[in-house]
């Protein structure tokens, strides 16, 4: 349907800035996703292969940041309540939960190995260490 | 249909509308994943109640000690990859840490998966990444190998 004019009316919507503003939704996202974790700012493990270790809703995520301090999702926790909370947190409907420790790179290895043992002592078997690829974030600290 | 003339000019625009899908549908699953995707490895450590574990002859277990007089690794590393210097004790014959990879495909890689076990006895004074990748090094050519944290003391 051609209109006889060539001063025709322009019918498609412009489409241009909203694909701009999606473009940059997507980068800020990109950008965002390896530091949206819950906890305190830990610098993760550089290693050079780690493996899937699932969905964080479906984990217990333990924190252990520069100066030991433990935490569990994102609330810090004393060491004494740490088995307690830890059962809390698994609460009575999901016991197998899997918990996963984020530890930070500078700790030295008894502090982790301190907090799986309180992990496995308070009934969880087994645990994930968090690590990630080096170059797949660059958290400026 | 109208072949060129004066009037049907020739349509110069990209057809902008497929981009758009495939961003938005890009955009979509970032947005479901940015809480997702864990890294890192499973590990554990022997239950006490399991300490005292039946020898088997043919298949002793393999334990991979690090300690700081030959692996010094007492700071984070610096950069990527290996800490240098390093000699590890596997199966009790210390070779240096760049062998590891190899050895222990060698000694495990053999065995059913259920009973690739490594053990890993290393000094709690040890940075914590620097072991965290000698792991990750030891594992990278045996698939479904399982990590056991023992103590040193």
């Amino acid at each position: 349907m051609r209109p006889v004019k060539p001063g025709r009316i322009q019918s498609a919507i412009n489409v241009t800035p909203l694909v701009d503003v999606v473009l940059v939704l997507l980068i800020i996202f990109m950008v965002m996703a390896p530091q949206m974790h819950k906890g305190p700012d830990v610098d993760l493990p550089d290693t050079a292969k780690p493996r899937e270790q699932g969905d964080e809703r479906n984990r217990i995520l333990v924190s252990i940041d520069e100066a030991g301090g433990l935490w569990i999702d994102d609330q810090p926790v004393a060491p004494e309540s740490f088995g307690d909370r830890l059962r809390a947190a698994a609460g009575a409907e999901q016991p197998d939960i899997k918990v996963v420790i984020r530890g930070d790179a500078r700790l030295r290895l008894g502090m982790v190995r301190q907090a799986m043992r309180a992990i496995e002592e308070a009934g969880f078997h087994g645990v994930g260490l968090i690590a990630k690829q080096p170059g797949a974030e660059a958290k400026g600290d | 249909m109208h072949v060129q003339r004066e009037g049907s000019h020739l349509h110069s625009e990209i057809n902008i509308t497929p981009l758009v899908d495939v961003v938005l549908v890009l955009l979509i699953i970032f947005m479901v994943v940015v809480p997702i995707m864990l890294k890192g490895y499973d590990v554990s450590i022997p239950r006490s109640s399991a300490e005292v574990v039946p020898a088997q002859a043919e298949e002793p277990q393999v334990i991979l000690g690090i300690v700081p007089a030959s692996c010094h690794i007492l700071g984070q590393p610096a950069g990527e990859g290996l800490p240098e210097d390093c000699r590890v004790t596997l199966a009790e014959h210390e070779i240096p840490v760049a062998d590891l990879a190899a050895r222990v495909s060698e000694i495990l890689g053999g065995r059913p998966a259920e009973r690739r076990v490594l053990f890993i006895a290393a000094d709690d004074r040890l940075n914590y990444e620097g072991v965290l990748r000698i792991v990750d090094f030891a594992k990278s050519r045996v698939d479904d190998l399982k990590i056991e944290f023992i103590t040193t003391d």
